[in-house]
């Protein structure tokens, strides 16, 4: 059984993440454009001075303070009582949700397999970092199945769930983040990797995740054939997820038409984004998830 | 008028109207679309929603194919109901077409600018359109002669293709030959060739229909019946009278009262119902050298004008060529110029060989005919010799005058024989007579202008008979005394009775008093100047197009070349008798001779239609044939002209459209 599993991990591993990308994951960092206080001591500075070796300030002492941060050389000279401050280095949130949507399964590589590898990468990075990772695909559960992981051994465990996933749960954008938020209500910075092809919306869902005070990614993933359609001829389309079916004659003014229509509504989600200070990306499944990663999240700040 | 010729029961109707409706049921039952499963429909749905609510077009597009199929099927279904309308069709077996090509019909007096050919012309085209598929045509073209431009056929294109060759002639028209050719294929027992005596049957005896495309200006057909011909006149030409003044009339003569002067005159023929003024312009040589303005010229009326060509006859040597042209242009323009030639003078060599014969001398002594004509008197010994044989032979003189002898070979030149007759057999002298009393003479001849015999008294005189195409000058109670006819292109004149005779002791006896008359010396210089050819100049009147000239060059020449006025030379080899005969001068003008081996001018042709009849350009109402009146009237049964093919190509068209525009939407 052992070597079976061995034999699946290594390939699931060798799918999701390379290792050349990973020798380039380790590399980086996740940055939040906000710090935010963690749980547990972590790698990163906190805005809370605290127990590191980095000094930070001095202050007087008040009754009640820990003796232990007196500085006693201080003491001898002055005679004064002075507590010594030091900086306090703590752990970050990190949230990647996928969406798991029926429609996340389309393109060549599915959008779905994307979000996974995009989801791994990121994740990656905030455990070789000692952040407090969480990768989860969205749905409408009551408590939290996705693990919650630290530190670069529980890598294993982290691909292990996202194999583990399937596309083609039948839940809307706004009411799986909206049970997401219900369950986790830890600070820090949450990457939502979609489609947002969700006939109600995802306005409703991206306001939970501001309501949160998350530092909220969004990346709009999208399959090549919804770009740049290859269709021709009188067609019936069947949505994937509700059936619902649509009559075309492909015409070039149709498509035309389409690329337009496209085009306003990434605009649009792009300019709702800005407005609630959310950080918005769109991506083909084309582009390799090692660019996206190194160049595109580089730039928009979310790595360094 | 019956629009559809498939007369169908109303089931049928319904069932034909059943089908746009089924298609339309069709088109939109058709349609399996293929189903594609989608990521989302949202942003298809929006997009079509999007296309919907922006264009109506759109739908209409989308629909486009719909109603091209629903247009080729109605294409279709009209095709199979063989639409059409009622057309001029000709009912018959058999047409002949005459189509008038004289000078006419050059008038551009039609609707649209054409000539009245040209409309003859279209209109034949399309009767031979509307000919049924198994009949047959010929087309017969005339002026002053006929042309058979294309015996019976039933492939209409070759008629068409003869037709569009039938060309404008300047001719006059006689519509006799044309409708002896056309009654000699149509009547059995008669022959295109009416002079004909063998008569063969040339073609089946079938009623044949004539159709006459004139403008109704031809000379009449004085004896002629149709027989099988069922003829039918159309008039072409427009109904209104159209404006023309033209020329009718252009000589040259000697100014009557001077002697010396020369006047050109001209008539003008004013063809139409109103009053015209038109400017006149002579020119000489292509320069003009005299001009009229306002020459009035009343309705249905002519007038004369003369033009004082004297100055012209100052030192010239060359043939000089004249021409009247009328400045205003109106819509027949071939009778606004016409030609006329003034040859230099020229001493002319006449012989005669009398036997002291002192009245001959006497008439010929006078100063006027002095400076005409070289006389040289010669006994009738003369003729025996030599000089006589080569000169007679070479044609040395212009005129030859035998009194009471003959020689024993016609000389190569214009001939007058008192008291003798021709060694040719075809002449033959009657036995004398006594009295002879004159009771006509031919005055209106040139050779008896001004020769009164009313009071000539002839003793003897025997009655004369020639060869054929012998014209008579005198006639006396017993006969012709005096006659002339025409050899190889000369003239020989006949006098039936002689001026003196001998009796048997060699005494000179009168035999008439006409050589005391004032008339001999005025026959005599008629036959020096019209016989002789000699005058002070001489104007030749030349021909009509379409005639054959006959030129005799002033000096002998081993051949010619003739210009035509536009410019086209034709080399001419002698004839046996020294004359050349050129048989292109089809067009008005002046043609020139030159000499092709010392390359001089010998001498100018001017060659003009000048004919009334022509220059009338009203449309005749009604065209007589022998006793009959051509009807006119326009005999047609309806029949159908049917539309079916122009419509199988439409829809041939349509199903390329919609062809097209599926590729488009399909490919992209």
């Amino acid at each position: 059984m052992s070597t079976a599993s061995e034999t699946k991990k290594t390939g699931q591993q060798d799918v999701l993440l390379s290792p050349s990308l990973l020798a380039q994951l380790e590399r980086m960092e996740l940055v939040s454009r906000k710090i935010f206080r963690g749980r547990m001591k972590g790698e990163r500075r906190s805005k809370r001075k605290g127990q590191s070796v980095e000094f930070a300030d001095f202050r007087n002492y008040v009754p009640g303070d820990d003796l232990r941060f007196i500085d006693w050389n201080m003491y001898a000279r002055l005679d004064k009582l002075f507590l010594k401050l030091f900086m306090e280095e703590e752990d970050l949130h990190f949230y990647a949700l996928i969406d798991g949507s029926a429609s996340m399964s389309f393109g060549d590589p599915s959008k779905f397999q994307y979000a996974k590898q995009l989801a791994a990468a990121l994740g990656y990075i905030g455990l070789c970092r000692a952040d407090r990772v969480k990768v989860e695909m969205l749905n409408d559960a009551k408590v939290n199945t996705a693990p919650v992981l630290r530190g670069r051994k529980n890598l294993w465990r982290m691909l292990d769930y996202l194999n583990g996933l399937e596309c083609g749960s039948n839940v809307t954008l706004t009411d799986s983040i909206k049970s997401f938020c219900l369950r986790n209500t830890g600070k820090g910075i949450l990457v939502l990797i979609t489609d947002l092809m969700d006939k109600t919306g995802y306005e409703a869902a991206l306001k939970y995740l501001i309501s949160q005070n998350l530092d909220v990614y969004v990346i709009q993933v999208l399959s090549q054939p919804e770009i740049d359609p290859d269709v021709t001829g009188d067609l019936k389309l069947v949505d994937c997820e509700d059936a619902d079916i649509a009559e075309i004659s492909v015409s070039q003014r149709l498509l035309d038409r389409y690329r337009q229509t496209l085009a306003l509504y990434i605009e649009q989600a792009r300019e709702f984004c800005m407005r609630r200070d959310i950080s918005f990306m769109m991506t083909s499944t084309e582009r390799p998830v090692e660019r996206l990663v190194s160049r595109y999240l580089r730039q928009r700040g979310l790595v360094r | 008028m019956n629009w559809f010729a498939s007369a169908l029961p109303w089931y049928g109707w319904a069932i034909l109207a059943c089908v746009p409706p089924l298609i339309l049921m069709l088109y939109f039952l058709k349609l399996r679309r293929t189903p594609v499963e989608v990521p989302s429909t949202y942003l298809w749905t929006k997009t079509i929603e999007d296309l919907h609510v922006n264009s109506i077009w759109q739908r209409l597009r989308n629909s486009l194919l719909l109603l091209l199929q629903l247009l080729l099927a109605f294409l279709l279904l009209l095709a199979c109901l063989q639409p059409g309308c009622e057309g001029e069709n000709l009912v018959g077996d058999r047409f002949i077409f005459l189509l008038d090509q004289s000078a006419s019909m050059s008038a551009t007096d039609m609707a649209n600018g054409k000539s009245r050919l040209e409309n003859a012309k279209t209109e034949i085209r399309n009767m031979i359109d509307s000919m049924e598929a198994n009949a047959s045509a010929m087309i017969i073209s005339f002026s002053n002669e006929s042309d058979v431009v294309q015996s019976y056929t039933k492939n209409k294109s070759q008629l068409k293709q003869k037709l569009a060759a039938v060309r404008q002639t300047q001719q006059s028209s006689d519509m006799t030959e044309a409708l002896t050719a056309a009654s000699g294929l149509a009547n059995p027992g008669r022959t295109s060739d009416r002079t004909s005596a063998i008569d063969i049957q040339v073609a089946d005896a079938l009623k044949a229909k004539l159709f006459i495309f004139s403008d109704g200006g031809v000379s009449k057909v004085p004896d002629f019946s149709f027989g099988n011909l069922e003829a039918e006149y159309r008039p072409v030409g427009a109904l209104e009278i159209p404006h023309n003044v033209g020329v009718t009339a252009f000589s040259i003569s000697q100014d009557v009262d001077t002697e010396s002067g020369v006047q050109a005159f001209v008539r003008l023929q004013n063809s139409d119902d109103q009053d015209h003024s038109v400017g006149v312009t002579m020119l000489a040589d292509g320069e003009v050298f005299d001009a009229k303005g306002s020459v009035a010229v009343p309705q249905e009326n002519s007038t004369v004008m003369s033009f004082d060509l004297t100055p012209l006859l100052a030192d010239f040597s060359d043939p000089i060529q004249v021409e009247v042209r009328i400045d205003n242009e109106d819509v027949y323009m071939q009778d606004n110029v016409a030609y006329g030639v003034i040859e230099p003078p020229r001493k002319i060599n006449a012989l005669v060989i009398t036997e002291s014969n002192n009245f001959l001398r006497l008439a010929m002594g006078t100063e006027r005919i002095k400076k005409l004509v070289n006389v040289t008197f010669e006994p009738p010994q003369h003729l025996q010799s030599k000089e006589y044989t080569e000169a007679a032979s070479l044609g040395a003189y212009d005129l030859m005058i035998f009194d009471r002898c003959a020689p024993e070979k016609m000389p190569e030149s214009n001939t007058l024989f008192i008291g003798a007759v021709p060694p040719d057999e075809s002449w033959s002298l009657g036995e004398k007579q006594f009295p002879t009393t004159i009771i006509d003479t031919l005055s209106t001849h040139p050779m008896l202008n001004a020769v009164s015999m009313a009071t000539v008294t002839i003793v003897e005189g025997g009655a004369l008979s020639g060869p054929q195409g012998t014209i008579s000058l005198m006639d006396s109670t017993y006969g012709s005394v005096m006659a002339i006819a025409p050899r190889a292109g000369f003239q020989d004149v006949v006098v039936g009775f002689s001026l003196i005779e001998f009796d048997d002791d060699a005494n000179t006896v009168i035999n008439t008093d006409w050589p005391n008359k004032l008339s001999f010396p005025l026959f005599i210089q008629n036959s020096l100047t019209w016989l002789g050819g000699a005058s002070k100049f001489s104007s030749t009147s030349g021909t009509r197009p379409g005639e054959l000239v006959r030129l005799r060059t002033r000096v002998p020449a081993e051949s010619i070349t003739v210009k035509d006025p536009s410019g086209r030379t034709t080399s001419l080899k002698p004839r046996k008798d020294k004359t050349f005969v050129y048989a292109a001068a089809d067009q008005a003008g002046s043609y020139s001779v030159t000499n092709s081996t010392t390359q001089e001018l010998d001498q100018l042709h001017a060659v003009n239609l000048l004919d009334t009849r022509e220059s009338n350009l009203a449309v005749r109402d009604e065209l007589n044939v022998g006793y009959e009146e051509v009807p006119k009237s326009v005999e047609s049964v309806p029949a159908r002209r049917e539309y079916w093919t122009w419509v199988i190509l439409a829809a041939l068209l349509v199903l390329v459209i919609e062809w097209y525009i599926y590729n488009q939407r399909v490919l992209i």
